[in-house]
């Protein structure tokens, strides 16, 4: 499609060149506007935003700035004399407010569940193995929940949808994006990456009546050790599989002739990317020993990996940071230990910031999605620095999840997804006023918004 | 060696950091005389002031103003600009009470006494403490019909139990109605397995406490007759319990979440003449606000908190600011340890949904907790004669980056964020 080529244009980097480009853009616009047709004009429209605070996150903020949307993404951004708005550009004023880029949740269940006490409502976890990495979140993503439009009325446009934590290898997880027409659109990546949980709430320790393996630490360590050299195997004897039968294609007359076919088995295949280190596994740890077990069984089998939660492990942050990977942190309001200070938990965003550590915050939650940038404000007051905590639920999450080409700032040539508050987008005064999900301007309702309208008489 | 450097550390910071923290170290506290002074002073009942200062005597505030006169032996609390606040109340929690919190085993239980349970160890006390909450009212679970009755604490952590009861507070009782009671006993198939059955049984204990006042009644005036054969009826606690509901001597909180199920409470306190002193959850108050309203019901609600079960399905985050606009007034509480350590963050939720003021938010978890617990004229606002629980708030408090630094109870300060350790200056961990 033409207007696709001309953001392909946009691109380029560097202020001059931009400029340039725009220039050249904007010509090649006016003639892809003029080639579309008529309906797709109507739902393809320029959309600027005029004059708000834009928090690019990637290059700073830009008072009183400019911000072009077409065709669902970013083509221009800037200070007023340096962008031209096209002409039959829809313009929104938006002087006062603060414009960021949507918010990334990096690990949250929505789409898995509507209402937490309802069972029927749940697809969360399947409990009955602990070994599940066959299992896909996408094959369960519910695009019509109504969680969904709550959570982005709060300017959280993608998200991370993973398993609950109960089985150490529960399944896939996907990225999504918060709207569209099906669960198609919105499934971005479908399994970017596969959570390992370590915590000690993976054992299955009902009781001592009813005990059965795996029932400590050892059990569930032993069981995911056989089940990633059952992958090995398993991707040996393909690869072995695979070369006779090349052999035997290329040699037809040789008497062993091809090989016995072998059986497919889902769960080591499922294995496979992330033990040829294709993908990454979400590590997830609270205190220091089973942070250290869990670590090195990843460097066992070479496994990349970022870590999740260590909430209780302020002890070893030093060995964290040496292990130069990501950390997802949170939920940064879970209690702390007896033994720890109140705000252990709060301040480990910023004492993990303090070692150079890139981390990304989550909501870890379905319905509280909406509160992730809270989380992020509350981390400000126990040590992490404003424009950090604010990377931690944008770029850092895009980049930790393979997405920054797409996601986590304002650029030029990303996808479009844009929030309008008029606040700290951290602060709990904030109201979001605006949101767009790839170029789209999505309705501020939802069925909350729907209640308190029909009871306020609106 | 090592010891001696810890002791002497420790003791250069308190010196530096306050000279009350130093005084304080020896147990028990004292009542000195303090001056809160360069502090933006929120009274919650009569404005801010700012530049502001507050002089407290023997625990209570004994002047509030931009001047004050105070002696110059009272120690100074420089708060270098910062928010004052009232100590927060918490009007619904379940924290230190180990796992007591339902005697699960018949719906009607008015005679469990939440203080039997207090354990006044549990560090959640210390955490709320360090979220600036000062006073909590620790109730029952939800789990029967009629719970037990509560008990309203300070968190003095590091202090006594005794020390730590809210003194002359009045008890509350605790009902409960809806999915949980009809859960717990439903799921052991015994009554009340449904809404019907919920109220089928507090309607008869109720009747069948009308009936014990009626037998004592009789007795009581056979007495007076000088009717010597007269028989004392058995005493029993759970219809004595029942019969001071009757009276109106317990305040009656009632975990409710349904628009139907808060009438048919409604109703059933005008049947059997007894007053509603709370709603606790009230998820669906917003639509029936104007009959709360006119029942002078409070309610003690979540901020944004739903979907965790059938009724909270229909809870929406503008339910506070809602209610309140119809004249309802409105606490926010936590019902759980980890809320309690940000309700300032909670309650700054209502200024955004729907628009309350800076002071219809903090009296949420103030003034109005403090109503609902009976003890309004005792905390909750910085007023003349109110007991000195007080809050020095690093940041703005009702936003996300406000946080404690110093909490005050009874004019002593039991929390300093400048403090080692846990920041307590009553409490070391391990001596």
């Amino acid at each position: 499609m033409g207007a696709q080529s001309s953001v392909v244009i946009l691109q380029s980097p560097g202020l001059a060149a931009r400029r340039w480009a725009f220039v050249v853009g904007q010509l090649l616009l006016v003639l892809a506007v003029c080639l579309l047709s008529v309906s797709v004009l109507a739902q393809q429209k320029i959309v600027v935003l005029k004059g708000g605070k834009l928090l690019t996150v990637s290059h700073g903020v830009i008072e009183n700035g400019v911000l072009v949307m077409f065709s669902g993404k970013i083509t221009a951004l800037g200070t007023p004399g340096s962008i031209a708005i096209p002409k039959g550009a829809q313009v929104i004023d938006v002087t006062g407010m603060t414009v960021y880029p949507g918010l990334i949740d990096s690990e949250s269940y929505l789409g898995l569940t509507e209402i937490s006490a309802e069972q029927s409502t749940n697809d969360l976890i399947e409990i009955s193995d602990e070994i599940m990495p066959h299992m896909h979140v996408y094959d369960a993503f519910h695009a019509e929940s109504e969680l969904i439009p709550v959570a982005r009325l709060n300017g959280v446009t993608n998200a991370i949808v993973a398993p609950h934590s109960q089985d150490t290898l529960p399944g896939q997880d996907s990225l999504v994006q918060l709207d569209g027409k099906s669960a198609n659109d919105m499934l971005l990546v479908r399994d970017i990456a596969l959570p390992l949980n370590f915590t000690g709430e993976q054992r299955r320790n009902e009781s001592w009546e009813k005990r059965k393996f795996p029932q400590t630490r050892m059990g569930l360590a032993a069981q995911l050790r056989q089940a990633f050299v059952d992958a090995q195997d398993y991707a040996d004897r393909w690869a072995d599989y695979e070369k006779k039968r090349a052999d035997a294609t290329a040699k037809p007359d040789d008497k062993k002739g091809p090989p016995s076919p072998l059986k497919h088995d889902l769960k080591l295949e499922a294995l496979l990317p992330y033990l040829q280190g294709k993908k990454p596994i979400v590590l997830a740890a609270q205190e220091p020993s089973d942070l250290e077990t869990a670590v090195g069984l990843a460097r066992n089998f070479n496994l990349k990996f970022v870590l999740n939660h260590i909430s209780h492990s302020r002890p070893v942050l030093d060995y964290v940071a040496s292990l130069k990977v990501p950390v997802i942190v949170g939920p940064i309001y879970e209690d702390p230990r007896n033994y720890e200070r109140y705000d252990a938990v709060y301040s480990l965003p910023g004492e993990l910031y303090k070692r150079g550590v890139k981390i990304a915050f989550a909501s870890y939650d379905a319905h509280a999605v909406r509160n992730l940038p809270y989380a992020a404000g509350y981390a400000t007051a126990f040590g992490l620095p404003h424009d950090e905590a604010l990377k931690a639920i944008t770029l850092n999450p895009a980049e930790i999840w393979g997405v920054a080409d797409k996601l986590g700032s304002l650029d030029v040539g990303k996808t479009a997804n844009v929030v309008v508050a008029d606040g700290d987008p951290l602060d709990v005064r904030s109201d979001v006023k605006r949101v767009f999900i790839d170029g789209r301007e999505v309705p501020m309702t939802s069925r909350q918004t729907e209640l308190r309208d029909r009871y306020s008489g609106h | 060696m090592r010891r001696v450097t810890t002791l002497f550390s420790f003791t250069i910071l308190g010196l530096m950091s306050l000279q009350v923290s130093a005084q304080q170290t020896a147990a028990p506290p004292s009542h000195n005389e303090v001056l809160i002074k360069n502090a933006v002073v929120m009274t919650v009942t009569r404005g801010n002031v700012q530049n502001g200062s507050v002089y407290i005597k023997n625990g209570k505030v004994a002047a509030v103003g931009k001047e004050v006169n105070a002696p110059s032996t009272a120690t100074v609390i420089d708060a270098g600009g910062k928010y004052l606040t009232p100590g927060i109340i918490d009007s619904h929690s379940h924290i230190a009470l180990d796992d007591d919190v339902n005697e699960a085993t018949s719906p009607i239980t008015p005679q469990m006494m939440m203080i039997d349970a207090f354990d006044y160890q549990d560090k959640a006390i210390y955490r709320g403490l360090a979220g600036g909450v000062t006073t909590s009212l620790l109730l029952h679970g939800s789990a029967n019909m009629i719970g037990g009755q509560a008990v309203v604490i300070k968190h003095k952590y590091g202090a006594s139990r005794d020390a730590m009861l809210f003194p002359g507070a009045p008890q509350s009782i605790k009902f409960a109605s809806g999915e949980n009671p009809k859960r717990v006993y439903g799921g052991k198939e015994q009554l009340p397995s449904t809404r019907m059955g919920n109220f089928a049984v507090q309607r008869a204990a109720l009747v069948e406490a009308q009936d014990y006042m009626r037998e004592w009644d009789d007795y009581n005036a056979k007495v007076k007759r000088g009717d010597k054969d007269a028989k004392a009826p058995k005493h029993d606690l759970k219809l004595e319990a029942l019969a001071d509901v009757l009276r109106g001597k317990l305040l009656v909180q009632i975990h409710c979440y349904r628009a139907d199920e808060l009438l048919t409470e409604m109703a059933m306190a005008k049947e059997f003449g007894y007053k509603v002193r709370a709603f606790h959850h009230a998820l669906e108050a917003y639509k029936v606000a104007d009959e709360l309203a006119a029942q002078g019901v409070a309610i003690a609600t979540f901020s944004d908190w739903w979907g965790y079960k059938q009724e909270a399905w229909d809870a929406i985050p503008w339910n506070a600011v809602l209610s309140m606009r119809k004249g309802v007034r409105v606490a926010i509480k936590s019902d759980s340890g980890d809320f309690a350590r940000r309700l300032n963050q909670e309650a700054g939720k209502t200024m955004r949904y729907g628009g309350a003021t800076e002071e219809e938010a903090l009296k949420m978890i103030t003034i109005n907790p403090a109503w609902i617990i009976g003890v309004d004229d005792r905390v909750g606002s910085i007023e003349v004669g109110k007991d000195a629980d007080l809050v020095i708030w690093d940041g703005y408090p009702l936003s996300s980056f406000g946080v404690p630094d110093k909490v005050l109870i009874d004019g002593d300060v039991y929390f300093d964020r400048a403090l080692p350790g846990f920041g307590m200056p009553h409490y070391r961990e391990g001596e």
